[in-house]
């Protein structure tokens, strides 16, 4: 593949992070999208979507979750026990999944953090749900007013709302160059800028992504790849395991994942209730199949990014112990098979390892296309 | 006295034998050889739930007088009902409805409608036969269902994925006990292609609005239940079958009053498995009630001659997650080799185990309740705090010497918090012995590699040896 030059889409996280902290912003961690980052973004809070990219090992961590959870989740406790979250001053989880669940209470008895609160997400999208999603909501909030000290209300949360769309827009305007023959930068580019979207505060966001969209148009394309796919899974923080993919020919072009943009940069409503706007947003625009009611729109949404982004081939990559991704991967796979669409099922870990036996599966799946 | 006893022994073994075979037999009459043919052919598991009466020689190795009696009579009740459950494969098929074991049976049968449960098979084949279930595995996992997800869910796949469950006609399920169980009715929908409500249990469910909210699931599910079968709901049916279950519950507190006693009167099959039966299979059938009470008249007799389950009782156990399906010999093996008697188990125990009937809108909202803090619930999705809170409640309350994990390795849920387990239990010095194994299928850890795990506790931790 040839590089870019430009530097473009290479950001110092480490100094917009500190200047971040500086500034007097309080980092507060979340771990699922069912967490709306922009109730997590009122006065002085700022979202930080939880990684464990340097995580050693998680030797300690599998004492406490044992070693048949998601690596996901036993990445995070073993990287918050090495002291490598200690900037964060709270924590705000969802019951997303047992993981998590259990992440959250492993979390609890070990570090004990001065603000850990878990939401109470339904797993159906009906207005009983949306109800019920809307009433944790406000009490998250209630609970973030009286920790921090700040004040959260409709009128602060309706703003972020309209700050966080633009965001939004702006990504999508950026997302929406993938749709091209030949698009201006790799998906480990793109995916580069979504980590640095969910991990730093909407401002510089703002700034970084205005930056790369102003440069864009005069952009060289990549060249060398021989198909455009699709990536289907759940956490994916680490743009190295993009760069894996793309280094063998495969330009990632749609990312069906929690960390990605399909779905995830969708705009808010902007109306006079915010809470419910949420609450609704949330559970009927993310993918993920925890949802007990979304099964077809979930392929529905695959289908029509496979037709939208012109995708050759879908690679499944559900994290490794994750049930609800495990037999949903299956059904997927009947779904594509129907459909004589091409895929490959690549279960994987948090961490990127094994570089070269995931080179040769992706290498032989490009073969089996003919492409 | 010996000789008279073990004469006495083996005629209750007999006679439940003979009474079971005579239930199994009645089935093919009934249905006529044709229709039994086809069944058999269809549902080749039926010829394993024919060997039912190897549950019985389980359940009964090793022990003598009521404890005997008590754990036969346990099989006694669970053949003609199973029978009866299986009548509905061939008549009023209209009415057939599948549905997870979360889901309150109560409802359905109020509403004139049949129960499958699509995990029953799941449960009972390996009791009956351990190796019986390997086949739904391999199908499931051949499907591309992964092999670390929970072996009860890849059974119950399995048979569906191999067409070989009963003609249901919608399906109910919930988001209980865990993420694998609730993804895999999607795909048992894709496949069987007919309806299906699915029930949200929250998490959180210490607040009325919880109990609102769940109440209000269970309505939904009643005008779509009324929706897509000829089933409507019959309050007046509901009353009886709630106030059946109450008064089974009844007998079933004073059983637990009476095993707290050490040395216990009953124990291992005769308090879990009955529970298991006739609260989550059978609800509000009568014949519960008078197994429980018969149950309680055994136990009472015992305490009154003094007599114990196990002659020499010298530890007492929880057993915590669902029981061995594959290895239920576990606990009777256990009596015999080191006086270990399973006193009560995770599956059992329920902080609210009444519900109010006293109008339309209370015994929902009782069995909402009852379902949000039932074990698989409670346990397993809710907080931790509800794991360890409940486990060290019952080990204070039963007197016990010792906690049992049965820690099945598809369960991601409990083997998350053994961690934090371990620390707790060291620190109220209870001994803890956590058995790895997978639920259904003995490839993963064979009989042997459990008695091994047993062993090793009993002599390093306990320091005891076999008797």
């Amino acid at each position: 593949m040839n590089k870019q030059f430009d530097n473009l889409f290479t950001f110092s996280w480490e100094d917009l992070h500190e200047a971040a902290i500086n500034e007097g912003l309080i980092p507060v961690g979340y771990t699922c999208s069912y967490v709306p980052p922009v109730l997590l973004s009122a006065e002085l809070l700022y979202p930080f979507r939880v990684n464990a990219r340097n995580v050693n090992g998680t030797e300690i961590a599998d004492i406490y979750l044992s070693q048949v959870t998601c690596s996901y989740t036993r990445s995070i406790l073993e990287y918050a026990m090495d002291d490598q979250l200690d900037f964060l001053q709270g924590w705000v989880f969802a019951a997303g999944c047992d993981h998590l669940r259990r992440l959250y209470d492993n979390l609890q008895y070990l570090l004990k953090p001065d603000f850990c609160h878990i939401i109470d997400a339904p797993h159906k999208s009906g207005s009983d749900a949306i109800a019920w999603y809307e009433k944790e909501l406000r009490s998250l909030t209630k609970k973030l007013s009286e920790h921090f000290e700040i004040d959260i209300n409709t009128s602060t949360i309706a703003k972020k709302i309209i700050e966080y769309n633009t965001l939004m827009k702006s990504l999508k305007q950026i997302s929406d160059y993938r749709k091209l023959e030949s698009p201006p930068f790799t998906g480990t580019e793109f995916h580069k800028l979504m980590t640095a979207v969910w991990t730093l505060p909407v401002n510089t966001s703002q700034k970084i992504v205005n930056n790369i969209k102003e440069k864009l148009d005069k952009r060289s394309p990549p060249k060398g790849f021989r198909a455009r796919v699709l990536v289907i899974s759940s956490v994916i923080d680490q743009h190295e395991w993009i760069d894996c993919i793309e280094k063998v020919g495969a330009l990632v072009v749609a990312d069906r994942f929690c960390t990605g943009s399909i779905p995830g940069i969708e705009l808010y409503p902007e109306t006079d209730n915010p809470f419910n706007d949420i609450a609704s947003h949330l559970l009927k625009t993310n993918s993920c199949p925890r949802m007990m009611d979304t099964f077809e729109n979930r392929i529905a949404l695959i289908l029509k990014t496979i037709q939208t982004y012109h995708v050759d081939g879908v690679i499944i990559a559900p994290m490794k112990f994750c049930d609800i991704w495990g037999v949903e991967t299956t059904q997927l796979m009947m779904s594509l098979k129907q459909k004589n669409i091409p895929f490959l099922r690549l279960e994987r870990e948090y961490g990127v390892s094994g570089e070269g036996q995931l080179q040769t599966r992706v290498q032989a799946f490009l073969e089996q296309m003919k492409l | 006295m010996g000789l008279l006893s073990s004469f006495t022994d083996e005629i209750v073994y007999y006679k439940t034998y003979v009474k079971n075979y005579k239930n199994i037999i009645q089935m093919p009459i009934r249905h006529g050889p044709i229709q039994t043919y086809n069944n058999l052919k269809k549902y080749p598991w039926l010829w394993q739930l024919a060997k039912v009466n190897r549950l019985l020689d389980i359940v009964t190795r090793g022990r003598s007088g009521n404890y005997r009696k008590a754990s036969a009579a346990v099989v006694e009740k669970i053949v003609p009902s199973l029978m009866s459950l299986l009548d509905n494969i061939n008549i009023n098929t209209d009415r057939l409805v599948l549905h997870e074991d979360m889901v309150p049976p109560e409802i359905i049968s109020a509403m004139g409608l049949t129960t499958w449960m699509s995990e029953l098979l799941g449960i009972l084949l390996p009791m009956v036969d351990s190796h019986s279930v390997e086949k739904y595995i391999d199908i499931a996992e051949n499907a591309g269902i992964p092999s670390d997800v929970c072996s009860l869910p890849k059974t119950t796949m399995g048979i569906i994925l191999n067409s070989e469950v009963p003609p249901v006609n919608a399906i109910l399920s919930s988001n209980s006990p865990c993420d694998g169980g609730m993804a895999s009715y999607q795909l048992i929908k894709n496949k069987l292609k007919i309806p299906m409500f699915q029930l949200d249990v929250p998490y959180n469910f210490y607040n009325d609005n919880a109990v609102e909210y769940f109440t209000n699931e269970l309505k939904k599910m009643i005008s779509w239940l009324e929706e897509h079968t000829p089933g409507k709901m019959d309050w007046d049916r509901l009353r009886e079958i709630c106030e059946e279950r109450n008064r089974m519950t009844e007998y079933e507190l004073e059983l637990w009053e009476i095993i707290r006693r050490r040395p216990a009167p009953i124990a291992a099959e005769a308090v879990f498995l009955s529970h298991l039966w006739c609260f989550n299979i059978t609800p509000g059938d009568p014949s519960g009630t008078a197994l429980f009470k018969y149950l309680v008249e055994l136990a009472n007799e015992n305490v009154k001659k003094e007599i114990a389950a196990i002659p020499n009782e010298k530890y007492r156990a929880v057993l915590w997650n669902p029981p061995f399906l594959h290895f239920i010999d576990l606990f009777s093996w256990a009596e015999q080799q080191y006086g270990l008697s399973v006193i009560i188990d995770s599956m059992s125990y329920n902080r609210q185990p009444f519900i109010d009937t006293k109008s339309e809108d209370s015994m929902l909202k009782g069995l909402a309740h009852n379902i949000m803090t039932g074990p698989m619930a409670r346990h397993t999705r809710g907080p931790a705090e509800n794991y360890f809170n409940d486990m060290f409640y019952m080990y204070t309350y039963f007197d016990l010497d010792m906690i049992l994990i049965a820690g099945h390795i598809g369960c991601k849920n409990t083997a998350a918090l053994n961690g934090i387990l371990r620390e707790k239990c060291r620190k109220k010095g209870i001994p803890l012995l956590i058995i790895d194994y997978d639920l259904s299928d003995p490839r993963v850890v064979t009989h042997d590699g459990i008695i091994q795990q047993f062993d090793r506790f009993m002599e390093n931790i306990m320091k005891e040896r076999r008797l």
